[in-house]
């Protein structure tokens, strides 16, 4: 087995969120979906993709958990929510405190 | 350099074992640090100036041999892989690929068995050489181990070692598979130390304890009492020692006291080994013959004599009408236990030559030998480790379609990086999956 480089597996994926007065997510945009799935899509997977493009609400928020790490370095700072799409689909997001962007990442 | 043969020590018990000529007491210890590690890097040439390690067969999560770029940024073997990554983001991973490692191995003891018969594989690595009487044909010790110097370079030209750097060869000579082992540890990367029989005392007296393989709970002991070096131990009673250390304790002493010579032993290789079939009726189909040649080299790769070895060299020949003899021999290019690759080759000569009468009687025939993955006893001792080899051939053999398919295999493995991250984009990393 050769390991030319790790390639770290689940990278986050940029997302636009629409959040209620608590400052939690509401739903979640189309593109969000897009990296989950592969070029070579069949009629019915991509009949399938673009009833997932429609916008996603989100049915539950299972959590909320903020991470501060590597001050040392290059700062981190997160704030990750769990949530369950309707459909029953789980995703994990979080709003990057530094820039205030939000990325979404399988669990 | 050999020096006189006074004051002869006894042989330790259990050597006389093999045959009387397949023994030596002078010994050449070749000794190549990092085996597995030089075997990668042949194969991937352009990972020389690059940090790489190679995990290790039974625990794929922890390293095993580790090169020394990677070492200067800190990695060490048996260092857990997120462990290693930590310190060296820039470091390449190899799975340990046992099999390719013993075939290599293997190729080095075939070459080495042109300079002398009796050639001893202590582990991957590292092999003993019986030199008694060489004196006669080559001269000194140092020509000796010139001529195995120049044995190991024409291997590494052929392909076998073609990357491995010849300076990570160590050679040590001296009487006795210790002493020789001792000084292939002192030689410097490329060199050789030889030890007369004048200078073996002296020389392992002043060698630290920790050369001797015991169990840590004894070099632990051995180390609270004191004792450093060899000559520290030989100087204790030889009975103190025994009633400490039990059998094991004896052979220490024996050791380090220079009291016995354990010399190496070779082993006989296999007589050729015939598998023949007599057909009622002359047979000149193609096919039924190609089948008879697979028949033949199951029923001979069942011999018991061919356990622990693998096929070098296979002869088939036959009987036609009218007493007109035919025969082709292959030299399998990657010496082999399997039915398949020892048939293709000549499988594929019967179709360029093909007998030109009927033939009556058809034999296989293996006239050559290497030792098999089995006798190499670091890896494939239990079952698991063989299911993985199997598992992993097959891979190969699927990985290899598939690129000459795709021209990339497009396969990956989940390797742990760190599992316990906060950070989910850090437990997880693919890898190329190229078995």
């Amino acid at each position: 087995m050769t390991h030319d480089r790790l390639q770290p597996l689940n990278l986050p994926q940029p997302v636009q969120v629409q959040l209620d007065s608590k400052g939690l997510p509401l739903s979640i945009s189309p593109h969000a979906f897009v990296s989950f799935h592969h070029s070579a899509d069949s009629e019915r997977q991509r009949e399938m993709r673009a009833s997932e493009n429609k916008l996603r609400p989100v049915a539950a928020v299972i959590e909320v958990w903020r991470v501060d790490d590597e001050w040392w370095r290059q700062p981190i700072s997160r704030r990750y929510v769990e949530v369950v799409l309707e459909g029953g689909r789980h995703v994990v997001l979080y709003e990057d405190l530094n820039t205030g962007d939000w990325y979404i990442q399988r669990i | 350099m050999t020096g006189s043969n006074k004051q002869r020590p006894k042989y330790e018990r259990g050597a006389g074992i093999a045959a009387r000529t397949l023994r030596s007491e002078l010994a050449v210890c070749l000794w190549f640090p990092q085996f597995a590690l030089h075997c990668e890097l042949q194969r991937h040439h352009d990972f020389a100036a690059r940090p790489t390690a190679v995990l290790a067969a039974e625990d794929a999560r922890r390293l095993w041999q580790v090169s020394p770029i990677a070492r200067r940024a800190g990695v060490k073997p048996s260092m857990t892989v997120s462990q290693a990554v930590g310190l060296c983001p820039s470091l390449s991973l190899w799975e340990a690929d046992p099999v390719h490692y013993d075939e290599q191995f293997s190729n080095l003891l075939v070459v080495l068995s042109d300079v002398s018969p009796v050639i001893e594989p202590a582990e991957l690595g590292r092999v003993y050489i019986g030199v008694d009487g060489m004196e006669q044909l080559h001269g000194s010790p140092q020509q000796q181990v010139d001529i195995i110097q120049q044995i190991v370079a024409t291997w590494r030209q052929t392909g076998g070692g073609q990357e491995m750097p010849a300076s990570s060869v160590r050679l040590g000579w001296g009487r006795g598979k210790f002493t020789a082992w001792v000084a292939a540890t002192r030689a410097k990367p490329g060199a050789v130390v030889i030890i007369s029989d004048e200078e073996r005392a002296d020389f392992t007296a002043s060698q630290p304890v920790a050369l001797l393989q015991m169990d840590p709970d004894i070099h632990r002991r051995l180390w609270q009492l004191g004792i450093r070096q060899l000559s520290d131990l030989a100087r204790l009673p030889e009975l103190a020692v025994v009633s400490q250390f039990g059998k094991t304790g004896h052979r220490l002493w024996s050791l380090a006291a220079g009291e016995i010579v354990n010399p190496v032993v070779g082993r006989e290789m296999p007589e050729p080994i015939v598998a023949t079939i007599d057909f009622p009726n002359p047979v000149a189909d193609h096919g039924i013959l190609a089948h008879a040649l697979d028949r033949l080299i199951e029923r001979a790769l069942r011999h018991p004599r061919r356990a622990g070895w693998r096929i070098l060299e296979v002869q088939a020949r036959a009987q036609q009408e009218n007493s007109a003899s035919w025969m082709i021999t292959a030299i399998l290019k990657d010496p082999t236990a399997h039915r398949d690759h020892i048939a293709e080759p000549l499988k594929v000569r019967l179709g360029h030559t093909p007998p030109t009468r009927p033939v009556e009687t058809l034999t296989v025939e293996f006239t050559m030998f290497v030792r098999g993955t089995d006798e190499l006893q670091l890896f494939a001792r239990d079952a698991n480790s063989s299911a993985r080899a199997g598992r992993r051939c097959a891979l190969r053999t699927a990985l290899r379609e598939i690129r000459a398919r795709y021209r990339h295999s497009g396969l990956y493995q989940i390797v742990e990086v760190q599992p316990r991250s906060r950070l989910l984009e850090r437990r997880y990393a693919l890898i190329d999956y190229d078995p």
